[in-house]
């Protein structure tokens, strides 16, 4: 996978968690983890913008970070377990394959920064 | 008014997201517009949630920074148009949208 893809990908996880920590963090320690998150998520987005399309970075890091938060309030937090979660999620996931498939990078050595 | 703080908080989002772009330009002015208008994003949308569904103020919030950030980017930036990507961006941003909708 091109680590750009990965940049994105990562920044939804750390969006997953301070979504939960902004709604669940007690301690300092607690809060400073999800600043750090929060920091972490603001600095990965704009380097994977460089190479990838801004539209296809934010709908890939909104679309997994929903994802991730609803599985986590059901996992953790124990909220219903519907099917129509899962069935939403799999669509979820399935485009954002799906536009993973199409994205045609250019190859490292030709890759020049998209304006 | 609610409705209202929802759409010029999806708006905010948009001009941040597009900011993102800028960033990675290194335009750095862009980091204090992104502070100033996901913080300004953030803080409509608590004011909205006061009156209006948690689900469904975070469902149009999240729906029009998607479906904003493609357009914009296609438009300033000339980014792909075909119709695959299309098809799955409105793929991702239907089922984010309903999501939000029904938790």
């Amino acid at each position: 996978m091109n680590k750009y893809w990965f940049y994105v990908i990562l920044a939804a996880l750390f969006e997953i968690y301070w979504v939960a920590g902004l709604k669940h963090s007690e301690s300092i320690l607690e809060w400073g983890i999800t600043i750090v998150a929060i920091t972490a998520t603001f600095f990965l987005l704009p380097v994977a913008a460089k190479y990838l399309p801004i539209g296809t970075v934010y709908a890939v890091f909104a679309g997994l970070g929903t994802a991730g938060t609803v599985i986590v309030e059901i996992v953790v937090y124990g909220e219903p377990f519907q099917f129509m979660k899962v069935f939403l999620i799999s669509t979820l996931l399935i485009g954002v394959i799906g536009l993973k498939m199409v994205s045609n990078e250019p190859a490292k050595s030709e890759r020049k920064e998209v304006t | 008014m609610a409705w209202l703080a929802v759409l010029v908080a999806g708006v905010f989002e948009v001009i941040g997201v597009m900011n993102i772009k800028r960033l990675a330009m290194k335009k750095w002015d862009a980091l204090v517009i992104l502070i100033v208008t996901f913080g300004s994003s953030l803080a409509l949308l608590s004011y909205a949630m006061q009156t209006l569904p948690m689900g469904t103020v975070y469902g149009v919030w999240t729906g029009i920074g998607t479906a904003g950030s493609t357009i914009m980017g296609m438009m300033l930036y000339g980014e792909p148009r075909d119709w695959k990507r299309l098809l799955f961006i409105s793929m991702i941003l239907a089922s984010a949208v309903g999501l939000r909708l029904i938790t």
